[in-house]
């Protein structure tokens, strides 16, 4: 295991953040932390990261505590994103690069690549603050991965960034996992943790609730589900033999299937009644599941979350 | 390359490329020497007219004629023949007869006070073999006369002492007999120096030191408090430790304000090198070319930048804004500042208790003692190093330094739990509790 959390726990006056949490992160995958705002999922990676100690338990490295020599193998984009406003692009780089263990002279090679890909080459001797706040973003994220680390820990990626960006940056996390690297990143977006994931751990009020490979939190969560878009009124369907239950979106509905049942059965009995324009077997989102257990989470009595505690 | 010498060198190149820096770098060694020479120029512009001037000699050999008649060379103007000196009377007084010098020295310092005379020269029985029987007495600033008369009592006295001498004598004597005197130059009130070029020097060396030291000191705090506010801090602390840092800083804005001292004296050499082609203040020379005053200069202005800028850390790393930081500045800046609002009283007494006990206290002392030190300006027979002013710079120096070692241990205490607080100021209870850590 490259990265191992043994039962640690962290409190900030009476406010459990962090509540027991045990994780293991094996080396090569990506690794998603969700969870609500306020879940812990930002205290559990300071604590990864020895910029809080936690009350109890250990963070282990290759089952060994972590040395001061780990930080070079790991490239951190913190939650609260900032650069050096007055520095050039190319020397920030160069410096946050260095900071990490690398030699000037390598630092300086990877830079003009990677600005090139993220498309601020032309932007490389400008100071820092007179890039956008998009630019800025993508800037932080080349300086998180220039120094060739092993474990790149990503505090909610997605933030702030666009479409396009996220597609970027979601294909350079593939390449940096088919080169034999670690990506541990949090988000409270449940889509493209979906889309990315192939473990993923979800906390809710500083405590586990849900742990695994994705297949096999799909297939724990699974239920027999279909997505259903049709022409005329979808009323009937609630009434239809086998269907449990109707979530009615925009422009489709979902059908939650008994167990058993065959979806073909459900289409023929649709097909007799209205046009169905899209008809989909699903498989359970990371999000339904996200709601599901949020909700049964959360105590009746408390409907405040934890708070975004530091 | 070590992490702490990554970040020594970043802060350095920083503040080094910055336009401000260039421009203090030559603007304050102009400023401050305009200050010690303003009063001086401005006595050496007035067309005072003819200056008049008595001579005591004792010398029994007529020196003081001689000296009388090798000043009308000077005319106040080259194409007239009005005289620049006039030597309104030379006293030959017996050696032997003290009763009579003094009553002549007191009539002529009348004189002075009156305005009847600008200088009286003294030459004592000895004067060829000890410079301090040599003085002159004046209230006057005028440089330009003083160094034509040092010029002349420099030629005048050589002459003598070869007279007097051996013909046979070897090259070393003979360099030793020639050489230049200084002529000791007092007011009335018997000070060794002009007051006012004393009092301003004094006041340009503390304002150099005070400048450097909360100048350079905030920017460490601005540094820390840059990286908090746009939270740069937590990457950097996943990349060095919170010690690495807090030095880096420290040391590498000192290293910046070394470069700003070395160019200084680089300057200050050239000056020194020069200084026989301009007429300067001999006055002026004992303080600004005084060793002792160089030598603590540079370690309290680095031991003081040391101990400050470490205080500012510890204010950077426990406030959450600019505006909240200007508010802690303050009382800061009062310690170093001083010496300047007591001004007048170091100056009456430099030696007074309070004056020694606050050039003793570490955060008081490198301003305090310059102010001491400028003022006592203590010549090379002075010098020792475990009493007089130059032992009290001496400990003061290690009083400081001792201090500035307890401030890192303190600030790096708060400072690595105080970086990574954002939005609230932390009570002192908490700091109190964090040393425990």
């Amino acid at each position: 295991m490259l990265l191992t959390l043994d039962n640690i726990c962290k409190s900030f006056g009476d406010t459990v953040a962090v509540n027991n949490l045990s994780l293991q992160v094996p080396e090569g995958v990506i690794y998603g932390i969700i969870g609500p705002n306020g879940a812990g999922k930002t205290t559990t990676i300071r604590m990864i990261m020895n910029i809080t100690i936690p009350d109890a338990g250990r963070v282990l490295i290759d089952g060994q505590p972590a040395t001061p020599d780990f930080r070079n193998r790991v490239g951190y984009l913190p939650e609260e994103r900032g650069l050096y406003k007055k520095m050039a692009v190319t020397e920030v780089l160069v410096y946050m690069a260095r900071l990490k263990g690398c030699s000037a002279q390598a630092a300086k090679s990877q830079v003009d690549p990677w600005l090139q890909r993220m498309g601020l080459f032309d932007y490389r001797s400008k100071k820092v603050e007179e890039l956008s706040k998009g630019m800025q973003q993508k800037l932080q994220f080349i300086s998180t991965i220039l120094h060739d680390p092993d474990l790149v820990i990503l505090d909610e990626l997605f933030s702030g960034l666009d479409p396009l960006n996220i597609e970027i940056i979601k294909d350079i996390l593939l390449e940096l996992k088919r080169n034999g690297k670690t990506i541990l990143f949090s988000t409270h977006v449940m889509e493209q943790a979906e889309k990315l994931c192939d473990h993923v751990c979800m906390i809710s009020h500083g405590r586990k609730v849900i742990d695994g490979s994705m297949t096999e939190v799909k297939a724990q969560f699974g239920k027999n589900s279909v997505q259903i878009e049709i022409e005329g009124d979808g009323h009937f369907l609630r009434e239809l033999s086998g269907v449990l239950h109707v979530t009615e979106f925009n422009n489709y509905l979902e059908l939650e299937l008994s167990e058993g049942v065959n979806s073909n059965q459900i289409l023929k009995q649709v097909v007799e009644r209205v046009a169905v324009r899209r008809f989909t077997q699903l498989e359970p989102s990371l999000y339904n599941i996200f709601i599901e257990m949020a909700q049964a989470e959360r105590p009746e009595s408390d409907t405040s979350g934890g708070g975004d505690s530091v | 390359m070590s992490k702490f010498l990554i970040v020594f060198k970043r802060e350095y190149a920083q503040v080094v490329k910055k336009k401000s820096f260039v421009v203090g770098l030559i603007l304050t060694p102009v400023l401050m020497l305009a200050f010690v020479l303003l009063p001086a120029l401005l006595a050496h512009m007035k067309a005072d007219g003819t200056e008049r001037l008595a001579i005591i000699d004792q010398t029994e050999r007529s020196v003081g004629n001689q000296f009388a008649e090798s000043l009308n060379e000077y005319k106040l103007t080259d194409d007239e023949d009005t005289p620049y000196y006039s030597v309104e009377q030379v006293y030959t007084i017996d050696p032997g007869d003290s009763t009579r010098f003094r009553a002549v020295e007191n009539s002529l310092r009348e004189q002075i006070n009156d305005k009847d005379l600008k200088y009286f020269l003294v030459l004592r029985q000895d004067a060829d073999l000890v410079d301090s029987s040599i003085y002159i007495v004046t209230n006057s600033d005028n440089f330009r006369s003083l160094r034509r008369f040092e010029r002349k009592l420099s030629d005048l006295m050589a002459s003598v002492r070869l007279e007097m001498s051996d013909i046979n004598l070897s090259v070393d004597s003979a360099l030793t007999l020639t050489r230049s005197i200084d002529l000791v130059v007092r007011d009335t009130k018997g000070e060794s120096m002009p007051f006012i070029t004393k009092y301003f020097s004094a006041l340009v060396f503390v304002m150099v030191l005070f400048g450097t030291i909360l100048g350079y000191g905030q920017l460490v705090m601005r540094s820390v408090i840059e990286e908090k506010n746009s939270r740069i801090m937590e990457v950097m602390i996943s990349s060095v430790s919170p010690f690495q840092l807090m030095m880096g800083k420290i040391l590498g804005l000192g290293a910046a304000t070394l470069t700003q001292v070395a160019v200084w004296f680089a300057m200050g050499a050239g000056l020194f090198l020069l200084r026989s082609s301009f007429d300067i203040d001999p006055s002026i020379d004992r303080i600004v070319f005084n060793p002792a005053i160089i030598v603590f200069f540079v370690l309290y202005l680095v031991s003081g930048y040391l101990l400050f800028s470490t205080l500012f850390a510890l204010l950077g790393s426990i406030v959450t804004s600019d505006k909240e930081a200007q508010s802690l500045v303050a009382p800061i800046t009062m310690l170093l500042i001083l010496p300047v609002i007591l001004g007048i009283a170091v100056v009456q007494e430099p030696n007074s208790l309070m004056a020694r006990v606050l050039s003793l206290i570490p955060f008081t002392a490198p301003t305090m003692m310059m102010m001491r030190l400028v003022f006592v300006a203590p010549t090379l027979s002075e010098y020792s190093l475990f009493s007089g002013i130059v032992g009290e710079a001496l400990l003061g120096f290690v009083l400081v330094v001792a201090a500035f070692a307890g401030m890192v241990w303190l600030t790096s205490k708060v400072f690595r739990i105080g970086i990574l607080m954002y939005g609230k100021r932390p009570t002192l209870p908490e700091i109190i509790k964090w040393l425990k850590y």
